[in-house]
């Protein structure tokens, strides 16, 4: 049986009302400031294709470099974004690397390697909104290969 | 209108995925008795010596050293030495909160092991010393622990007695005045770099299947499930970098802000050296300030402010019986007291005035 027109513009407006009030729960969006002597190029020397790949596709949730970008301001898609790059930063900091030891700053990139390596990371909908975030089979093997090579 | 359906339908998928945490993929836990190799290689295996490359460790100044490390004449009021807070055998520590200095004065922050402490990247809760002789020097003039009133003081106690004079020549021969404060550091530190507990662990890193039980096989599992791996890995399983306390959950405590006291730096606030897990279970009570008595407080305290996860009972009891599994052997002949030098009439008598 069809809705009645009166439930279907109740539900409607409702639905409205809904979408309009989760845009008040804003997520944070920061930046912290970047110490250009602490960030991963800066601290480990990386080599500069694995720095190359480590700059388009990790970023936006690994870094204080983040780009925000529209989608990020409307809820809820703005807190999953918000809370990738919360976790993201947190497990992964190419903007603080200072606070790593040269054996930690060798263990996170072969975790990285890892997770390259299975397609776990660059996330599935991240790349799906930044296609040239894509880690392909080659620059998998660039990535790991340079992530050996470390000291 | 159709559209629009579909538009609002795909939004309250995302906004439930949001809740249930599905964008965020999470392995798991393997069987018991099956460990991921790939998890194994973020560990290391102790080594026999933590090498130093600008104290090589030589018989006479780990001689020296081990007088030096029972030397509670190095104290103020000479009832002190490194051993009351760091016992050589209980693990490495005195099982306080935090440690009683001269007369009784408690410091702020916990005591942490010595043992494997050399192998460690930085040395303090807060890194201020880069090497366990820069850190062998902060106690002894710190006037809430030994309380020396200055290096020069230390030498004279030292110089009263020919036979830490003779140690000292022996242990450093190049040099034609060899009692200093900074060799005395480096002996010391000598010493301290044989201090490696060799564990269950590490055999099983080597290769030895039998030397882990199931139940530690599966809270290793458990462990890398939850991702402490993050900063407790490598040799140490820990004691290699620096990470913020209150992660992604803001810690209560800001009593004490760790790093920034010495780089003076905001985005130092609450940043601590991570401590090494080898021997935890030895080393309560835990964290900075000593304040959480059993492992499985630190644990699940640990998954709630560092990675935002809460771990079932099961998971933490898990993840204990694999930290369990870091105890190590303790070395009894290296850490045997040894005779200490006498006194002579020019040694400094105990001063124990505030």
């Amino acid at each position: 049986m069809p809705m009645p027109s009166k439930t279907k513009k109740y539900a409607a407006w409702a639905a409205l009302a809904f979408v309009l009030a989760i845009q008040f729960i804003r997520p944070e969006r920061t930046n912290p400031p970047v110490d250009p002597a602490a960030t991963f190029e800066a601290v480990a020397k990386p080599d500069p294709q694995l720095a190359a790949i480590v700059r388009r596709a990790c970023r936006d949730c690994h870094s204080h470099d983040t780009k925000w970008p529209w989608y990020s301001l409307i809820a809820p898609v703005s807190w999953l974004v918000a809370d990738d790059v919360e976790q993201g930063r947190a497990h992964l900091n190419f903007s603080r690397w200072n606070l790593l030891s040269p054996e930690m700053s060798k263990l996170r990139m072969k975790e990285a390697c890892r997770e390259v390596r299975s397609k776990g990371m660059p996330p599935w909908q991240y790349r799906l909104m930044h296609p040239e975030a894509r880690i392909g089979d080659e620059d998998v093997a660039t990535f790991c290969d340079a992530v050996d090579r470390m000291p | 209108m159709r559209k629009h359906t579909r538009t609002l339908f795909v939004f309250a998928v995302l906004a439930l995925c949001a809740g249930s945490g599905c964008a965020r993929k999470e392995p798991a836990p393997q069987p018991a008795a099956a460990v991921d190799p790939a998890a194994l290689e973020l560990f290391g295996i102790l080594p026999e010596v933590m090498e130093s490359k600008t104290n090589p460790v030589t018989e006479e100044k780990v001689a020296l050293g081990r007088m030096l490390y029972y030397e509670k004449r190095l104290s103020k009021s000479q009832q002190i030495s490194c051993n009351s807070c760091h016992m050589l055998d209980n693990y490495g520590v005195d099982g306080q909160p935090t440690s009683e200095g001269h007369m009784g004065k408690l410091g702020d922050r916990n005591s942490p092991t010595v043992y494997n402490a050399a192998g460690h990247f930085v040395q303090f809760w807060d890194g201020r010393a880069e090497s366990v002789e820069e850190q062998a020097k902060g106690p002894v003039t710190n006037p809430v622990e030994m309380a020396m009133p200055a290096e020069t003081v230390v030498i004279a106690v030292l110089k009263s007695m020919p036979e830490y004079v003779d140690a000292f020549k022996k242990a450093f021969p190049e040099e034609s005045e060899p009692v200093t404060f900074d060799n005395m550091a480096k002996a010391i530190g000598a010493f301290e770099r044989k201090l490696v507990t060799p564990s269950r662990w590490d055999r099983f890193l080597q290769g030895d299947q039998a030397a882990l039980t199931d139940e530690e096989k599966a809270g290793f599992n458990e462990y890398i499930s939850a991702g402490c791996q993050t900063c407790h890995a490598g040799t140490y399983v820990g004691g290699n970098l620096f990470q913020k306390l209150g992660l992604v959950k803001p810690w209560p405590d800001t009593s004490d802000t760790g790093r920034e006291r010495v780089t003076k730096s905001g985005a130092d606030r609450m940043v601590f050296k991570v401590p090494s897990l080898r021997n935890i279970d030895k080393t309560a009570p835990y964290y900075h300030n000593g304040k959480v008595a059993t492992l499985e407080e630190a644990v699940s305290t640990m998954a709630e402010y560092q990675l935002g996860r809460v771990l079932t009972n099961k998971q933490v009891r898990a993840i204990v019986a694999w930290l369990r599994s870091l105890t190590g052997e303790i070395p009894a002949a290296y850490i045997q007291e040894p005779r200490l030098p006498k006194s002579t009439a020019k040694t400094p008598k105990p001063d124990v005035s505030e």
